[in-house]
């Protein structure tokens, strides 16, 4: 049987023919081609592009004109992986240096994100400044925003004068009452303004920014944050709402919420989802709208690859000696581009011409199945299982494989045993992987081999090198000729 | 007659900008006012535009040394709750 590969759509969800699956192998498949065209290189926008391309933020927007009960304005921490939380704040020119070096250094970066660490837009000076001198100085980068919409109607109008294509809002409620819940206040007209009616007047803003950012043709995608409990099982209607109005993707974030964040949710022990609840959210949203799955919900200074961050050879003092030649750098990087594009577009067209035979081919009648992949990029397994600080994880099933989500095995810290709870790390990771039934790397030792092969996931380093759809696909195939996966065992799962 | 800005600054710049007698500056560690300049907003405005906008409890206080924005005005965490948290991590 040949191997079947589809990224987005839920095999549940029909419509899914395997041939139109085959040719969509991310969650961009049914855009019109100029939008995909704007959104193929970016990594926070494509799935596919994510294995391959780098993005960074810089921290030049420390103010904010809203509280959000997820955030803590004081946090400051280097260990620390999650938005809103930066080392180092930049003046403008100091941003425009480093994002600079980094793309002379890391040719691969084709992204420059302003994303806080407050809100980008209650800081206009220096996000303006910084936008403008980009498309000035460094044509090649794509510039985009992200913000939490208070602001956004005023700045429309100056947004589109810049190189920015893509504007992201976090859009985590249309109902003021549950928008009180979620926003203890805002900064309105010179004041602040408590409760529901901060809320409202907030989620009257961020609607009309949305609206007028599509009447202008700036792509717009949305980021919710799923809270069970509090706005879970209104984002569907977010979904519905903000596709109708234009935006061309939903990004559904599981809640970061730990005491020691002090953030309002973190301290009065409100839960995020698990990834299993997630998952269900982003599938039951998927049916109205392009689902991003592959969010890493980086800091507002991270620097590199989705899920790394290099930020650390890039500090001020660093880039301080180093001497760019962007000209130079720029020649070097559209060889680089022009290389990788090629190599996209020839893996496509091998995933077109697999899922075209697949559909041919007689489909098995067994269950599906999550697995782990360990990978530093490229969209192969390559990474050993120990070093991996994150892990991607498909689902294998008789429709072809799909992306489902990635899981952090550091729980968005990186500190040493002094702020942990002194769980060894290997408990933790498989911890992390809980529910999945295999994990592929390029090479794993003794210990973690035993010790998952305990918690039920089976190791496997036989894939090395290997496309990851294809390496997942074979995995399954072995799985069913050994009768692993018969659907009786999986009703026993589900109801364990 | 001014408001202060004490140690608890994060430097957020919210501030700066905001304040109608450019009383406001970034110095060494954190920002500061100048208290020859601060009017407290009065005649511009019906609330001073620093501590509405400040995001941290106690960082700005009054002519009298009072925080404007107390212990749980702004993030909503009651403070008793916010000392059972951080004693619990403390003991860990």
């Amino acid at each position: 049987m040949e191997l079947p590969v589809l990224n987005e759509q839920p095999a549940s969800k029909g419509g899914c023919s395997a041939s139109s699956c085959g040719t969509t192998d991310d969650q961009l498949g049914h855009l019109s081609d100029d939008i995909r065209a704007k959104v193929e290189n970016h990594p926070c926008y494509s799935e596919d592009a994510h294995h391959y391309f780098a993005r960074m933020h810089v921290a030049v927007a420390p103010a904010c004109n809203i509280q959000c009960h997820y955030c803590n304005r004081k946090y400051d921490c280097a260990n620390e992986s999650r938005p809103g939380v930066v080392s180092e704040l930049l003046m403008p020119d100091q941003a425009v240096k480093k994002t600079m070096a980094v793309a002379a250094n890391i040719p691969q970066m084709t992204v420059l994100g302003i994303a806080g660490p407050g809100d980008p837009l209650a800081n206009p000076e220096r996000t303006f400044e910084t936008f403008r001198r980009l498309s000035e100085e460094a044509p090649d980068i794509k510039l985009c925003v992200s913000t939490n919409g208070l602001a956004l109607p005023d700045a429309v109008e100056e947004l589109s004068k810049h190189n920015i294509d893509h504007v992201t809002i976090t859009i985590n409620c249309l109902d003021p009452e549950v928008g009180a819940k979620i926003y203890p206040w805002i900064f309105w007209e010179n004041k602040r303004i408590h409760g529901i009616e901060g809320a409202r007047i907030l989620i009257e803003q961020q609607q009309k920014g949305l609206e007028m950012l599509v009447a202008k043709g700036i792509l717009v995608k949305v980021n919710s944050v799923m809270i069970p409990g509090v706005n879970d099982k209104h984002l569907a209607e977010v979904s519905k709402t903000v596709k109708a109005k234009g935006a061309f993707l939903h990004n559904v974030m599981p809640l970061i919420a730990e005491a020691e964040h002090g953030t309002f949710y973190g301290v009065m022990g409100q839960r995020g989802p698990s990834p299993e609840e997630l998952m269900e959210l982003q599938d039951a949203c998927s049916g109205d709208m392009n689902m991003m799955r592959h969010c890493r919900q980086c800091r507002a200074d991270a620097v590199g690859m989705l899920g790394e961050d290099r930020g650390d050879e890039f500090t001020l003092d660093k880039i301080e000696d180093m001497e760019i030649d962007y000209q130079a750098a720029m020649e070097k990087r559209k060889v680089i581009h022009e290389a990788i594009a090629e190599e996209m577009n020839s893996k496509r067209a091998a995933k077109a011409e697999s899922a075209n035979l697949h559909a041919q081919a007689e489909k098995l009648t067994t269950r599906p199945v999550l697995m782990a992949v360990a990978t530093s990029g490229q969209g192969v397994i390559n990474m050993h299982f120990g070093h991996a600080k994150e892990f991607l994880i498909y689902e294998a099933s008789p429709e072809g494989v799909r992306f489902i989500s990635h899981r952090k095995t550091d729980l968005y810290c990186s500190g040493d045993d002094s702020c942990g709870d002194g769980e060894s790390v290997l408990q933790v990771t498989i911890r992390t992987l809980e529910g999945c039934e295999a994990v592929l790397c390029s090479k794993i030792g003794f210990e973690p081999w035993d010790m998952l092969e305990q918690a039920g996931i089976m190791p496997n380093g036989e894939h090395a090198m290997e496309p990851i759809e294809e390496a997942v696909m074979a995995v399954y195939k072995e799985m069913a000729a050994a009768g692993k996966l018969d659907e009786a065992k999986a009703e026993q799962r589900a109801t364990a | 007659m001014a408001l202060k800005i004490i140690d608890t600054c994060v430097n957020c710049f919210a501030c700066e900008p905001l304040c109608p007698s450019k009383a406001i500056y970034k110095a060494e560690a954190y920002f500061l006012i100048n208290p020859k300049k601060c009017t407290e907003c009065e005649g511009d405005f019906e609330v001073p535009q620093c501590a509405a906008i400040c995001p941290i409890e106690g960082a700005i206080l009054d002519s009298l040394g009072v925080p404007i924005n107390p212990p749980g005005s702004l993030t909503g965490i009651p403070p008793e709750k916010m000392a059972e948290a951080m004693a619990e991590l403390q003991a860990h």
